[in-house]
Formats: structure tokens, sequence, C-alpha cells
């Protein structure tokens, strides 16, 4: 055994070497040697020998104590406790640190409650002196977590800090997804926490009833009101403790989403930059801007170069060919209606069907003032006409029309009773 | 209708001519950022009638809208994005904060040519071969665009620069126009 005064005397006197190492190692293990490069750093002026009386003075003290199957060292466990809440040098715990506790808690308000209903006061004593210790316990993992994430926040905070965005925020994150909101959770009105709570009061509210009532154990009762106004304070601190880290990670937790996100796209796009090039890539968002002066000019060679590579791509208009049954035919100015010449014809040959009429002396008659050929166009189309009812002669004849001399098989206008007779 | 007394634009012309070379105007552009604040709507009923597009965005500034670019402007543009893009990667990896970074930053000769330097592949395609370069063809086209201004040993953005932002936030990979087409 290792008188207190003399260990705290080491301590005090090397207090430089074991900060040191427990800043550059942290929880790590490191050799013999380390330690003896810290404490000539630390006292540049001693011999050699004396770094290594003050070396092994530590080893034989138990501050440094030897890991095990190995030669490597470590800073002794309890020490290192001491150390981590001198330098407030804490590392966030797990939401399942407290939870563990609460259960502990849970199960042993029941044995509370069992030893009560026994009347087995030395049991009831000892359960609330665990339970105070387990209260206790919980309050200062409470205050412990939020020492560390203010450590967190400050870390993440500090602008001159040389890790990159973002293993600086990795800790925010951490510290909310494993901490903060499990705890939230946990704490939440309708959490086990609370419900778990609820049961432990009621349990201790009735031991305290069963002492005032049976007017046994006393001092008891007391115990039991403090551990009881304890529980309900440290729910209380509990919450305050999660809301107040809650507002310290949150706007850097928001700041981080929105950066991640501005970052990340950066990132891609210039990833498909790299792959697909800056023109391919890039044209179709660039936000564009007014150049009146450039739009109306077309001065440089690459903007001709830039016309001309649009010509290969134009195009006329496609040019409509008209269908061949669009084109009217060419009709002389002369030339009357052929429909009116129609129901002109159909007038004229409607009762004087006895004797067959020349088709052209009729056109001849009619139309005085027209060429030989308009006629003849007009009568090429009466006979062709199939509503009209005419028929050609046998005989070859001579007519003149319009001061011109024809000599065919006319159409004449039909004879009813001989019709059929004359067809061919 | 909108009532337009040209006697109250008092800065109708100094504000057209910058607006239709492309500039941005902005909060630090004081004079013509009142009168456009004051004046907005017979400002743009007046830009209207004349064919143009004024846009206000709300994080601070004006400018007329365009759907495309001539081939210049363009490229101009391209060279902007990339610079931009290529900052915000470069302050992250840096360990800042790119968003806060990117409008305090002062971007001096030295942070040209580191930039150039990293990125050298992707500025030869936009022919930027040093950090003058770099100076030269981006960011005194942004000055000029009303993008940044010049500050005494380098240069400073403003906010119309998140129209690269939002520029970039829609790239997607289906952006990709392929060589195939």
């Amino acid at each position: 055994m290792i008188p207190a005064k003399k260990l705290l005397n080491t301590l005090t006197e090397h207090w430089g070497v074991l900060e040191l190492l427990f800043k550059r190692f942290k929880m790590a293990d490191f050799s013999l040697k380390d330690v003896q490069n810290a404490i000539k750093q630390k006292q540049p002026s001693w011999s050699n020998e004396r770094i290594y009386k003050e070396t092994n003075r530590l080893l034989n003290q138990d501050i440094i104590i030897p890991l095990a199957k190995s030669s490597q060292l470590e800073i002794n466990r309890a020490i290192a406790d001491f150390a981590t809440f001198l330098l407030q040098e804490e590392h966030l715990g797990l939401a399942q640190e407290i939870s563990v506790l609460v259960d502990d808690l849970a199960r042993l308000g029941n044995r509370l409650a069992k030893a009560g209903e026994i009347e087995d006061y030395d049991e009831l004593r000892r359960f609330s002196r665990i339970m105070d210790d387990r209260v206790r316990k919980i309050m200062k993992l409470f205050a412990h977590n939020e020492n560390a994430i203010l450590n967190i926040v400050e870390q993440a905070k500090a602008d001159n800090a040389v890790q990159s965005l973002q293993k600086r925020y990795q800790a925010v994150i951490e510290a909310f997804d494993e901490y903060i909101e499990p705890m939230l959770e946990m704490v939440d009105i309708r959490g086990d926490f609370h419900a778990c709570f609820n049961t432990i009061e009621a349990q201790i509210s009735a031991q305290i009833e069963q002492i005032d009532r049976l007017g046994k154990s006393y001092q008891d009762k007391r115990m039991l009101e403090q551990l009881r106004t304890r529980i309900l304070e440290m729910h209380l601190v509990g919450r305050e403790s999660l809301r107040k880290s809650a507002d310290m990670l949150m706007p850097l937790r928001e700041e981080l989403r929105r950066n991640n996100l501005i970052t990340r796209q950066a990132a891609k796009v210039l990833g498909l930059v790299r792959k697909n090039g800056v023109d391919n890539m890039l044209s179709a968002v660039q936000p564009n801007f007014v150049s009146d002066a450039q739009r109306f000019s077309l001065g440089q060679q690459r903007h001709i170069v830039a016309y001309m590579a649009g010509l290969v791509d134009f195009e006329h208009d496609e040019y409509q060919l008209p269908e061949h049954d669009d084109v009217p035919a060419y009709q002389s100015p002369h030339i009357p209606d052929y429909n009116d010449v129609k129901t002109q014809f159909r007038k004229r040959f409607k009762k004087a069907s006895k004797k067959a009429q020349p088709l052209l002396s009729f056109l001849d008659e009619s139309y005085p003032d027209l060429e030989a050929d308009e006629m003849l166009f007009l009568y090429q189309k009466l006979i062709s006409d199939g509503d009209l009812e005419i028929s050609q002669s046998q005989e070859k004849v001579k007519i003149k029309i319009a001061q011109q001399h024809f000599s065919l098989y006319p159409f004449n206008s039909s004879i009813a009773d001989d019709k059929k007779a004359t067809e061919q | 209708m909108t009532d337009i007394n040209l006697d109250d634009l008092t800065h109708l012309q100094a504000i057209n001519k910058k607006l239709t070379s492309g500039y941005h105007i902005s909060e630090q552009d004081t004079l013509m950022w009142q009168e456009l604040d004051q004046h907005i709507d017979a400002y743009r009923a007046l830009f209207n009638a004349l064919g143009h597009d004024l846009q206000h965005d709300s994080r601070g500034f004006y400018y007329f809208g365009s759907d495309e670019s001539t081939p210049n402007m363009g490229k101009i543009s391209r060279a902007i994005a990339l610079t931009i893009y290529i900052l915000i990667e470069h302050y992250a990896n840096t360990g800042k904060d790119p968003m806060r970074a990117l409008f305090d930053e002062v971007n001096d000769l030295e942070l040209m040519q580191t930039l150039v330097q990293i990125n050298k592949h992707l500025f030869d395609q936009l022919e930027i071969f040093s950090g003058s370069d770099l100076r030269k063809d981006v960011y005194l086209r942004m000055v000029r665009l009303g993008l940044a201004r010049e500050v005494e040993n380098g240069f400073m953005l403003q906010a119309p620069i998140y129209r690269y932002i939002d520029a970039l936030m829609e790239v997607n990979e289906e952006t990709y126009l392929g060589d195939d087409d």
C-alpha cells in the first residue's frame, strides 16, 4: 500500500510529464522511452541517471503501469480519470450508460419496496444508499456529457481548426445521433425514463407513509425523503442539461447539413466536369447574361466559326410540291363556265328530240365569239359528260366553226327512239 | 397601368447602361440599388416595354434575365462557374465553412495561383494557365458583371454569386450534354 501523501507528492512533482503523456497518447499505450523523453522535455537539465530514477519512481508507485503481456505502459486508470477531471478533457458518454443506470434504479426501487413490506429496515437503508449512489452517478454523467458537448461545440466552431470540415463536424453528428437523440427520446414525457421515475417516486412515497404510520425508524424517513428529492432533481437537471446540449449542437448541425449539401454537390459536379469536360457539363446550367454589345456584333473569328458551324445545320423550310390533282386545268378566260353551257344545252334539247342536232352547230350558234379551239374544248367536255344523252353520227361531216373547217364524225344530241341504234 | 414619371428616375441612364451590359446591381452599388428599390415598379414596366426582363433576387441584387448567352458570354459564364465551384471545394478541403468563406475572404493572387495549380486540367480547357490569367479572364470579368468587387489586394465576391450556387444545385447526371448528339 503506497501512502496517499507520497503518491500525491509524486503527482504534483510530475504533473507536467503526466499531462504531456495524457495529451499526447490520450488513452493509448506508450513505451518506457516515451516516458523518459517526456521527462527530459520537461526537465532538460536532468541527467540521464536522474531521469531513469524518476521513471522508476512513477512505475513503482503504480502511476504508470505496464500493460499485460507487453513492454508497453499506460497511465493508471484511476489517475487517468482524475486527470480527465482536472483537465476537463471529457469524452461524451453513451446514452446507454445512463439508461443502464436508470434500469438499475428501477430494480433497486423494487427491492426497496419489498424490504419495506417485510419491515427489513437494514435492507431498506442499504438499498436507499445504493440508489442514492446511482442517482449521483447519473447526475455526474449528465454534467460530464454536457461538458463534453461544450468541448465538441467549441472545437467545431474554432475557425483555425486544421481538420477538414467533414472531420470537424463528425463529432457534432455523433454527439447528436448517439447521445442527444436517444436521451431526448428517453426523457420524453411518454418515455420509459418518466414512467420509471413515477414508479420509484410512488414506491418511496409509500415507504415514507408507512414509516409515518408505524412511527418506526424515524431516521430512515429523512433518508428516503432526501432520496426522493434527489431523484426529482435528477430528472429536472437531466432535462435541463439535455436541452442545453441540444441547443448548442443544433445550429452547428443545421449549418453542417447546408454546407454538406453544397460542398457535396460541388465535389460531385467537379467530378462530372473532370470526366466529361467543362463545356459539356456546365453549358446547360450556367447563368446567362445579357450582353447587347456582343449580341449584335460578329467581330471575332470564333463568332464567324460559330456562325459557319450554324450554317451546317441550316435547312430551308420544306417546299410543298403540289399534287397532280390539285392543279386546275388552264382555262381561257373567254370560255363560259361549263355548267352554264350544260344547263343551256339541256334547256335547248329537252323537247326537240325528233331530229339529231349537231353539237358543234349548237355551240357555234350559242357562243359566236369563241375561238375554234375554245369551242372544241367545250365540245369535248360535253361529249365526255355522262349525264347528257348524245350520239355519234355514222358519217363523216365537214363543219365550219369560227372560220375553221373540221371533218369529223360529229356527236349530236340524241334522238329518243333510235338512241340505242346510234350508240356504238 | 403604371404611370412612369421619367423625371423621378434620376439614374435611369446609368442603370440602363449597366444592366444592358449584363451587370448585376447589388447592394454595394448604393445609389443605383436604392433607386431601383424605390421605383421598382416603374423600372420594371419601363424595361419590360423595352423587351428586357428585369429580375429582382431577394438575396439582394437586380439583373436582366436572359435565356441564352452569346458564345463568348457563355464561355465567360462557364469559367466563372468553374472557378466558384473550385473555390467551394477548396474552402471545404481546407476546413473552412465554404459558404462563409466564399463571401468573407479576399481572393488574392496567391489563392488564384493555388486554384489554377490544383485544377490545372480543368482550367486548361478554358485556356487559363496561370493565376494572372484567372485574374484577368475571370475575376476582372466578374467585376464587370457585378459579381465581385475589387478590394485592396484582391477581390471579394458578392451576392449575385448565388446564381451560380443555384445553378450548382441544378446539375445532375442528366444535365450532361453527351458527345453523341
